[in-house]
């Protein structure tokens, strides 16, 4: 016999008062748990779509919207292609890769595409002035690849155009077709294609991706920008940052390097679900309010009712030599234990909601998060010890003598 | 010895001040036998908190001994309590969660004791009290005399030198009131002190000494031959 017997025995002989004191403290922490399950794997999934997106700011002329871009950036504005140059220049940490882009409509061989002019990451490390920046780069960004003038194996085959937005090699007499393209136009890797009145041959033809990407012919930057006779002029700089800087510093360090250029992020096609993300985490939060007020509540009122009931063997512990303290922890630790397995059962409860509801209401998969588990289960347990502690320091003060018939 | 120097304790109900016990000097030695017996709301179990050190006295001192019991803090009234006192009661008190022999553990979980011997000395009492084969019966499957059996073996299990017992035959038939009597002259026997509260004359008269209360006051008398003999 000690005082976790004493207070297990009494929590096996009242179920019901286990069951009734904690039930809102479990139902909160079930609550909290899925809700927060849902949020975060919604967030990462968000934040994996953004990644996928490569780009995840852009760089337009200060009139063009987010929609040009999408419409293939064909708005007839354009971007001093020296704004690349400032971007690298200035070292802001977080920025990936940079990958300027010039388009204009063009036929070829008869269908209406719309001609991309790309610089191949290659250009940058062979520019002595980029060197020059990347050397001078001042701050170096933790977690991030170096910026874009570093040669990657990821950007080597024209299919990294899809993946990661960028390509290593082109050169300025090779085009790469996207997959309406190649297959309208019947030409394939290797061919020769008349174009603008120049000669181009066929690098390769991209996998169908679903987006304008599909009907553009990429071609070399400045090949473009010279049968467009345009001068050194980009439609948009894609630039490819960490998220957490994509979503933070990185967009109003690069509109007050380029005051003249509008910089947008593309979380901004996500904004219905980064919407719904902000929602569900405010939403968690006041979960996380109701599980405090109504399950420290609840369960306050639980043990104080529990302290009334046993006025008497409280009085007889007392008067066989139980100390105030020794009373009050008897009824903190019964706090513990309720707390702790409302919290636990709250947990497994909310991870089985999540994981069966995550699917339908945020189309994310859920996984079991240990971290958020151990959170919950421990916020349970001190909002039950923070509940209790009043009723159990009025334990404490009972007077012994209630132990008697009658006084 | 156990010393009531000047002691009373006052209540204040509805604005007016009620004195439950007034006791200009009270002696009880080491183990004497005494019984207080007096009509209901004289004060009798007044006396008994009192002495167990659980009502502090609206003025005057409770000695123990040497010590000033009222002058020592919660904690160490406690401690007296734990390991000088038994206390019997006159509805058991039993913790109704707990089995008989959970139940003697107790006091012995308050004093420190390792559990394989609380539990050895728990059901070492037990079968002294004929409990043996009722160790894990918890107190409603047991009758009242069983009950007052199993609260007699939580008193004595610590070995208290000092035994308050409020109205012990109170609740009991004729055979359990027989055996808690027979208790309570064992105790005396071993040289406990007993004080014993209670409206049973009869009870009252095994005792060495009786004290009656009457409206707080207290007085000696002598038993009565009548009560003796019943």
């Amino acid at each position: 016999m000690n005082l976790r017997s004493l207070v297990w025995s009494e929590l096996r002989e009242r179920p019901w008062t286990i069951i009734s004191s904690s039930t809102a403290i479990l139902l909160g922490v079930a609550a909290l748990v899925a809700i927060r399950h849902v949020t975060v794997h919604s967030e990462q999934e968000v934040s994996r779509q953004l990644s996928s997106l490569g780009a995840n700011i852009l760089i337009l002329p200060r009139d063009a919207s987010l929609q040009n871009y999408y419409a293939a950036d064909r708005n007839g504005q354009t971007l001093p292609e020296e704004h690349v140059l400032e971007v690298l220049m200035a070292g802001l940490p977080g920025v990936e890769k940079v990958t300027p882009k010039l388009s204009m409509p063009a036929n070829f061989g008869g269908l209406e595409v719309t001609l991309t002019g790309i610089l191949p990451q290659s250009e940058f490390t062979a520019q002595a002035a980029w060197q020059t920046a990347a050397l001078f780069t001042p701050k170096k960004h933790e977690g991030c690849k170096k910026a874009s003038h570093d040669s990657s194996n990821d950007d080597a085959t024209p299919e990294s155009l899809n993946t990661t937005r960028a390509i290593e090699n082109l050169g300025k007499d090779q085009i790469v077709l996207g997959a309406d393209v190649a297959e309208r136009s019947a030409f394939s890797d290797g061919d020769t294609v008349e174009l603008f009145g120049g000669t181009f041959t066929v690098l390769g033809t991209l996998t169908r991706t679903g987006t304008v990407d599909d009907s553009r012919v990429f071609a070399h930057l400045h090949t473009v920008q010279e049968l467009a006779k345009t001068g050194e002029v980009v439609s948009a700089i894609e630039v490819v940052g960490c998220c957490e800087d994509a979503a933070g510093d990185l967009v109003p360090d690069l509109s007050k390097l380029l005051p003249n250029a509008r910089v947008v992020t593309v979380s901004q096609i996500v904004q219905t679900q980064v919407g719904v993300n902000r929602l569900m985490s405010g939403t968690s939060w006041f979960v996380l309010g109701i599980l405090v007020v109504v399950g420290g509540a609840s369960l306050a009122s639980a043990i104080a009712a529990n302290v009334r009931e046993r006025r008497r063997e409280i009085g007889t512990l007392m008067a066989i030599g139980a100390t105030p303290g020794f009373v009050q922890r008897m009824f903190l630790l019964k706090a513990v234990v309720l707390g702790a397995s409302a919290g636990t059962l709250g947990c497994l409860l909310g991870l089985v909601t999540a994981m069966i509801a995550g699917p339908q209401w945020a189309g994310v998969i859920v996984t079991p998060m240990p971290s958020l588990a151990i959170g919950a289960i421990l916020a349970a347990t001190v909002v039950a010890v923070v509940a209790a502690y009043w009723p159990a320091r009025q334990a404490s003060k009972l007077d012994p003598c209630l132990c008697f018939q009658e006084l | 010895m156990i010393k009531l120097e000047n002691v009373t304790r006052t209540y204040v109900r509805h604005g007016q001040t009620i004195t439950a016990l007034q006791c200009p000097e009270l002696r009880i030695a080491n183990g004497e036998y005494i019984a207080v017996v007096g009509p209901s709301g004289s004060g009798k179990t007044t006396l008994l908190s009192l002495l167990g050190g659980m009502l502090s006295p609206t003025s005057g001192r409770v000695w123990l001994d040497e010590t000033s019991v009222y002058e020592q803090p919660i904690v160490a009234r406690s401690a007296i309590r734990r390991e000088r006192m038994g206390f019997v009661f006159q509805s058991f008190n039993l913790i109704p969660y707990l089995t008989a022999v959970q139940n003697v553990q107790v006091p012995l979980a308050l004093n420190g004791i390792a559990r394989d011997r609380q539990i050895e000395l728990a059901a070492t009492m037990l079968q002294r009290f004929g409990l043996g084969d009722r160790l894990h019966h918890k107190p409603s499957e047991l009758s009242i005399g069983q009950q007052q059996r199993v609260a007699l073996s939580r008193t004595l299990v610590n070995d208290p030198g000092i035994i308050l017992a409020d109205e012990p035959t109170g609740n009991l038939d004729p055979a359990s009131r027989e055996l808690v009597l027979k208790a309570l002259d064992s105790c005396h026997n071993e040289g406990r002190t007993i004080v014993m509260v209670t409206h049973d004359l009869a009870a009252a008269s095994r005792a060495k000494r009786q004290l009656v209360l009457q409206d707080g006051l207290i007085s000696e008398h002598l038993v009565l031959a009548s009560a003796r003999a019943a």
